[in-house]
């Protein structure tokens, strides 16, 4: 009996420990951006947001492109993939026993888990190539296919939770499953679709893999037009890493700081406002 | 009825785009890297050699050490994502006291969101330093016997700070599909087994067992995202064409391959299909790794 209990105990004390040791990273995380980030910030001040990119080893200077980059590709990557996205969902949660049905469904979780790399190594080929230059368009493409899956699935559980006697009220009332669907449906699934859009940009505005060989990327020149390259703050991190001067670094940490807290600021608001959410 | 079908047909084109989006990605795939299958067959899998060249006569491209490395890296991550995501999910349930489970939830959910790239400059600057110093000094000096442990780590950029790095970025991901199985588990049987006497240790263990399709689904699905995720690693894996049992040693993976060479492959003739390949093979070993997945999470469903 007492070598039961001792074990029971060892168990609890162990698997606290490893609760503990799973989160701490994310504090450990937090902390180390924000005590590199925040002296950048402050010391780069207003410039810092607005200005562009200085030179090796000479003061800070701004990440401005980056950011109006990051705000232009997942507008555009919104504009691209939210219909689709939504009117796919629609359709898995209006068919869901249908083959189309099915098979959307299967398909939209495995894009879900598909590698990002490989969505822009795909539109590089058939975009970027053909065009023969990187393009906001060509990475808004991209994060538009990384952001699909997302909202679409969102869309199909949150039409799927609305009670029955509701789709029943409003085909009693005459309306064509059109009018059902658009006028009242998604009304009532608002909650839940708006939830899986702002999921889908917070995931697409912190994205780097898909945007490395289709937004070009760009330091010292702000929005040029659809056709031409463009930054985007995960890029311009990924790139000033690997760079061997120290105030790339610098920089690096601060854009870090700051995109963590474009991510919080969608992000938490969700998350708090819900139960669960799905990654 | 009629409309019915209409609305049918109005919305049937929209999942059709997203089919086809899909199936022309297979088949980019396929097409871009037919030079290389042509060229070398499968040496490009089973080989590790990178000769790139103006003349194309002397390419020859073969990426094996990273199919190595990528499967080593994940494998890595999975092993440490294992025990810390089932304990977090049965501590949060079970144990943890009220006031903290939504706090520990909401934390592990803003990691399982967090930027990839944030990862990525805390695993360059912070992680690795620091799993060089106290891990990976210490067992090479006392233990450099085991193959494991073998190979001086001179920069800390490696298969281990990899696969640490995955393994933290995927647990919260694989603890949300194990937490969500585990809570499901109808009461009575949790009453069942403390009714019968069980301690808390051997309550959780017949537990587990119950959710075991769901553990499985977590970590091949997990092991599916450690595989596929590019800019996180390849700032921490060290970026080197190697096959080395060590966990110290520097490699290559996949993804981390595309993201370096990519840009500048177009000034050779045969490494933009070698990539494509390398590519190509990622997508298969993902589809199945993830089919797979979601095939155990089904069938958990469906067996409730």
């Amino acid at each position: 009996m007492l070598v039961r209990k001792i074990k029971d105990k060892l168990f609890i004390v162990g698997i606290a420990t490893l609760t503990f040791l799973t989160i701490l990273p994310l504090f450990h995380i937090v902390f180390s951006v924000a005590v590199e980030g925040l002296p950048v910030l402050l010391k780069g001040g207003w410039n810092f947001i607005t200005g562009t990119l200085a030179p090796p080893d000479d003061g800070l200077g701004g990440i401005g492109p980056a950011i109006v980059g990051t705000f232009v590709l997942t507008f555009l990557a919104s504009l691209l993939g939210l219909p689709i996205a939504i009117l796919t969902g629609i359709y898995a949660a209006e068919y869901p026993n249908s083959l189309l049905g099915k098979a959307t469904k299967t398909l939209l979780m495995i894009m879900m888990e598909f590698p990002t790399i490989l969505v822009g190594l795909f539109v590089m080929q058939i975009l970027v190539v053909p065009m023969g230059s990187y393009s906001a368009l060509a990475g808004a493409l991209a994060l538009a296919i990384v952001m699909m899956p997302y909202v679409a699935v969102y869309t199909e559980e949150a039409l799927r939770g609305i009670p029955k006697k509701y789709r029943e009220g409003a085909f009693a009332l005459g309306l064509t499953r059109f009018n059902v669907v658009f006028r009242v449906l998604i009304g009532l699934a608002r909650k839940g679709i708006l939830t899986g859009v702002l999921i889908g940009i917070a995931k697409v505005a912190g994205e780097t893999a898909p945007l490395l060989f289709t937004a070009g990327g760009a330091t010292r020149t702000y929005f040029e037009g659809i056709n031409r390259p463009v930054g985007a703050i995960p890029l311009l991190i990924y790139d000033l890493v690997q760079q061997p001067y120290k105030n790339y670094h610098e920089i690096a940490w601060g854009a870090s700081l700051l995109l963590l807290i474009i991510f919080l600021a969608i992000f938490l608001p969700i998350r708090l406002s819900l139960k669960e959410v799905k990654l | 009825m009629v409309r019915m079908d209409k609305f049918k047909t109005f919305l049937a084109p929209f999942c059709g785009l997203v089919f086809g989006l899909f199936i022309l990605m297979l088949i980019v795939y396929l097409t871009a890297s037919l030079p290389i299958f042509e060229r070398e067959g499968l040496a490009i899998y089973t080989t590790n050699v990178w000769k790139a060249s103006e003349n194309p006569q002397k390419e020859f491209y073969g990426v094996l050490a990273a199919i190595y490395g990528s499967i080593y890296t994940s494998v890595l991550a999975v092993l440490i994502a294992l025990p810390l995501s089932i304990s977090f999910a049965v501590f949060v349930i079970d144990y943890a006291p009220k006031r903290l489970k939504e706090p520990l939830m909401v934390a592990t959910d803003i990691m399982a969101g967090l930027p990839t790239i944030i990862y990525g400059i805390w695993g360059a600057f912070v992680l690795v330093p620091i799993l060089k110093e106290y891990v990976m000094m210490p067992l090479y000096e006392h233990f450099s016997f085991i193959p494991l442990f073998s190979f001086r780590p001179v920069t800390g950029y490696s298969y281990l700070s990899a696969g640490v790095l995955l393994g933290i970025m995927v647990t919260p991901f694989a603890s949300a599909i194990i937490r969500e199985a585990y809570r499901s588990i109808p009461y009575i049987y949790r009453e069942g087994v403390y009714a019968l006497g069980a301690t808390r240790y051997e309550a959780t263990k017949v537990l587990l067992g119950y959710i075991k399709p769901a553990i499985v689904a977590g970590i091949l699905l997990a092991f599916g995202r450690a595989i596929g995720e590019t800019v996180a690693v390849s700032l921490v894996i060290g970026n080197v064409f190697n096959i080395n049992p060590s966990l110290f040693a520097p490699g290559y993976t996949i993804s981390s391959l595309i993201a370096n060479q990519f840009g500048n492959a177009y000034i050779y003739k045969y490494m933009v299909p070698a990539l494509f390949a390398a590519g190509l093979s990622l997508f298969i070993i993902g589809l199945i790794v993830n089919l797979a997945g979601l095939m155990y999470l089904r069938r958990f469903k469906y067996a409730r």
